[in-house]
């Protein structure tokens, strides 16, 4: 904000958040107004571009992109789509057009990504979202338009996630998902050890079924201790939540589970219930090869494995196959790269990581946020150079991390009603030469290099002379970020 | 796919060695790269017994043929960091100007061979930059036999110094004023640039007067000669104009900053002074090194239109992504030609120490040292599938490619 105070006959290339950014230091009152308007059906606009690359249906020379409300009305060749008269029309013919990128699963943008409780699915990421971080105006200069914000690694069960866009001014504006997906790590949380590790997990889905078990035994007793409770606490229990119901999923089942109405039970457990019913996804961190039997035994004993996407460190490769055989999605380390030495012949051993999933069927998302270009367009080149094929390393950064995140019919591609994410970019999405000059997002221009002056000053430096207002005030800024 | 990445160990370089000598080979390629202002669409490069024997347009005969997407001239890394052990820091003085890295290398150290395979092939190796003046440089390839006598390019190829917070980290004592002469001096950039000032003042002192001298001023008289080229290390703008003012106050005709993060900053000084620069690896946040200096996307670019002489380096990181390789396409994100990108890898570093009669492109009679590519060189979508070093084929694109 500092930065651009002093040049305010730019417009900015953040809209929404410039506008925070003006005001805050009014914050609360700001926010919270702005709030009514939050919700708006997304934006119309048309889009026009010498290449578009669909990613699920090829690529369109010459194209137009019609957005209305938010949603892909029309896609295909310039000759064959009717231009609405009314609507604004960027980009040309010296555009390439894409789909926004997808982040399946990132810590970005949160205050704190760990929690020091062991077991904690009732917490939601949602209040840890700073919707003003810089991270987020990094991830639209970089062409994501739709990430999955997860707790950190440091867990046994972590926080429910939750699926943003990367523009809004409060976490209710950056809302896609609200919930989604539960993190849980197989690698040990600080201070424990790989063993005390698997015991917490074990035990979190045990104390899950001793207390469905007692709960039902309670009714059955007719002490009705859970109905009592619910009472005490106030809280209604209104249609879904009156109904009992008996226990779901292809796990475990406790008997009589139908005689509790779903909202007597305690909000603590609820979260690994819907794992166990197949009603939620997770999340599982893997930092060793041996972390992912774990993580597969406890998704597997528990019914979930179906709903279960693997995050990986990269040296996981070497369990790939159990992870082909079990048939889950696994998000890829940003350091795509594993380097080992032999521990007999010194020799040091690199091993590129999206090479051997891709070899072995495994839908495979990439990442950016560990890495220091935090870039997908750029991880996707890496993966590229490093051996898989061009259409791979675009599926990764697109459809797959899209379909991890339950959005496969919404974004991650170009296609008549998902969503209007489109980045036009001034050449391949995969050369370091070519910048992205806008992004779309649901229909509305929120991005726009020309008057984005943070990447200005990222591309040539202080525009003036040093010691001026200019350079003190980006120095602040820089120290701001978190 | 697995890339195993084998140590050059010291038999199993002298065997490869010997069953290389008297090989000959023919590169084909789509694009040859000559780095001497030449670029060959379907082109090829001759090499027998180690040095290159023919580059032209079309095909050669004479030897195994290797065919690739693109070749260029082995790189060269005048910034890599590979003797930056805290343990190869010498103690005992600030100024060593008379030590030489070279006499603390590890030539066995896996370093060298990560830059070897992602096609570095000629590196100057400098003291760590914790002293003021660490030492003399070498110029030395990646691989080869692992002898100094093998690998030597240039023995004495350039004066490594520092500026900035670096010689000075660490330096002051737990209770805040040194007590004895255990605490190393200096503390401040402001006793870094003294120590500097005063070995060069002793070195004018003994130019006149014989009984001045002292071990080391005539390392030092070669730098004020011209003879020896002065490499230091300098991140932010006000390093940099440390090392500009210095280079102006002593006349000294040959020198370079490396590192220089900020050279974009006061580029007409650079111009003026006749200095010239390595830039340090980019990033994607802009800030960069120790001293959190501002790397601009278009430094580059902005040395190579006004004649600056610049060169690319990736500072010998262990990091796949962040390797030499990867820099010229980050500086053509900043606006770089190809050609210049290219140049700033190869001929341009291998000028600024004189070993350009060597090394640094694909030349008749200059050494086989070539980088093939899997498609257009320097983009992260493309892979370093071969690399060969003195006409020896350290990577093997017909295996690599597979």
């Amino acid at each position: 904000m500092q930065y651009n105070t002093h040049n305010s006959s730019q417009s900015a290339p953040f809209s929404g958040r410039e506008v925070l950014r003006a005001t805050l230091f009014g914050l609360a009152l700001a926010a919270v107004s702005s709030t009514a308007t939050a919700m708006s059906p997304g934006g119309d606009i048309v889009i026009e571009a010498g290449r578009i690359i669909t990613q699920a249906n090829g690529e369109i020379t010459d194209g137009v992109i019609v957005i209305r409300d938010g949603r892909i009305e029309a896609i295909g060749p310039a000759d064959e789509i009717e231009r609405p008269w009314d609507l604004n029309v960027v980009g040309g013919p010296e555009f390439t057009a894409y789909p926004g990128f997808v982040e399946a699963h990132t810590i970005g943008g949160t205050d704190r990504a760990n929690e020091s409780i062991d077991v904690a699915p009732f917490l939601n990421i949602r209040d840890s979202i700073d919707p003003v971080n810089y991270f987020f105006e990094n991830v639209v200069r970089n062409g994501i338009t739709t990430l999955g914000v997860h707790q950190g690694n440091n867990c046994v069960i972590g926080a429910r996630g939750m699926v943003v866009r990367p523009v809004g001014r409060t976490v209710e504006e950056l809302m896609v998902i609200g919930e989604f997906g539960l993190k849980l790590s197989a690698a040990p949380k600080g201070g424990k050890s790989r063993a005390t590790q698997a015991q917490a997990l074990r035990s979190a889905f045990d104390d899950l079924k001793t207390y469905l078990e007692a709960t039902v035994m309670d009714r059955r007793d007719n002490d009705g201790k859970a109905s009592r409770e619910a009472m005490y606490q106030g809280r209604e229990l209104d249609e879904e939540e009156s109904k009992g119901r008996a226990m779901g999923g292809i796990g475990w089942k406790v008997d009589g589970l139908e005689l509790i109405p779903r909202g007597e039970l305690d909000v603590k457990q609820r979260p690994l219930l819907d794992l166990v019913e197949g009603t939620y996804s997770a999340f599982f961190y893997c930092g060793a090869p041996m972390d992912v039997h774990l993580a597969l035994e406890i998704a597997r004993d528990n019914g979930f494995l179906h709903r279960t996407t693997l995050v990986l460190d990269n040296s996981c490769w070497k369990a790939a196959d159990i992870i082909a055989e079990a048939g889950v999605s696994v998000v890829l380390d940003s350091n795509m790269v594993h380097t080992e030495r032999d521990p007999y012949t010194g020799k040091e051993i690199e091993t590129y990581v999206p090479e051997i999933f891709a070899d072995r069927g495994v839908r495979f998302a990439l990442s950016s946020s560990n890495s220091s270009n935090q870039s997908l367009w750029y991880q996707a080149a890496l993966a590229t150079g490093f051996g898989i094929d061009r259409a791979a390393a675009l599926d990764a950064v697109t459809i797959v991390p899209a379909e991890i995140l339950g959005l496969g019919d919404r974004v991650g591609s170009l296609a008549v009603g998902f969503d209007g994410n489109v980045v036009l970019s001034s050449g391949d999405p995969l050369s370091t030469t070519a910048w992205i000059e806008t992004v779309v997002l649901e229909g509305e221009e929120v991005y726009d290099r020309k008057t984005d002056t943070r990447n200005q000053h990222l591309y040539e430096g202080q525009t003036q002379p040093v010691g001026t207002k200019s350079d003190s005030m980006s120095h602040n800024s820089a120290g701001n970020r978190r | 796919m697995i890339l195993s990445l084998a140590l050059l160990g010291s038999t199993a370089a002298v065997v490869s060695a010997n069953e290389d000598d008297g090989t000959s080979w023919v590169v084909l390629a789509d694009q040859v790269f000559t780095a001497d202002g030449q670029v060959f669409e379907g082109g090829f490069v001759a090499v027998a017994d180690g040095k290159i024997t023919g580059v032209g347009p079309g095909g050669g005969s004479g030897g195994s043929e290797l065919d690739v997407h693109a070749v260029t001239p082995g790189m060269i890394d005048l910034g890599v960091r590979i003797t930056s052990d805290p343990d190869a820091v010498e103690q005992s003085t600030e100024t060593a100007l008379t030590m030489r890295v070279a006499h603390g290398l590890d030539l066995f150290s896996l370093a060298w061979d990560r830059e070897l395979r992602s096609g570095v092939t000629t590196v100057l190796a400098s003291a760590p930059d914790r002293n003021v003046i660490g030492g003399l440089s070498i110029a030395i390839k990646t691989g080869g036999e692992p002898t100094l006598e093998a690998r030597t390019v240039k023995a004495d190829a350039a004066l490594r110094g520092s500026f900035g917070t670096e010689p000075s980290q660490g330096n002051q004592s737990s209770s805040g004023t040194p007590q004895s002469f255990y605490v190393r001096r200096p503390t401040t950039r402001m006793g870094v640039e003294w120590e500097f000032r005063k070995a060069f003042y002793d070195a004018v002192a003994a130019q006149r007067f014989t009984e001045r001298e002292f071990e080391g001023s005539e390392v030092l008289q070669s730098i004020l000669d011209g003879d020896l080229p002065l490499s230091v290390q300098a991140w932010g703008t006000q390093d940099i104009r440390t090392a500009i003012y210095l280079k102006e106050e002593f006349k000294i005709p040959n020198m370079f900053v490396d590192a220089a993060a900020e050279a974009w900053m006061e580029p007409e000084l650079l111009v003026r002074s006749g200095i010239g620069v390595v830039l340090p690896p980019f990033s994607f946040s802009g800030r960069v090194g120790r001293d959190r200096a501002f790397f601009a996307w278009n430094t580059a670019k902005q040395l190579s239109e006004l004649g600056v002489p610049f060169a690319l380096s990736g500072h010998g990181t262990a990091d796949a992504s962040q390797r030499l390789a990867y820099q010229p396409g980050l500086a053509m994100r900043g606006g770089l030609s190809l050609e210049a990108a290219l140049e700033a890898v190869t001929i341009a570093p291998a000028r600024m120490i004189g070993i350009d009669d060597r090394v640094g492109s694909i030349e008749v009679g200059k050494d086989a040292d070539l980088v093939l590519w899997s498609g257009p060189p320097f983009q992260p979508t493309s892979r370093v599938v071969g690399v060969m070093l003195d006409g020896h084929l350290i990577l093997d694109p017909r295996e690599t490619n597979e």
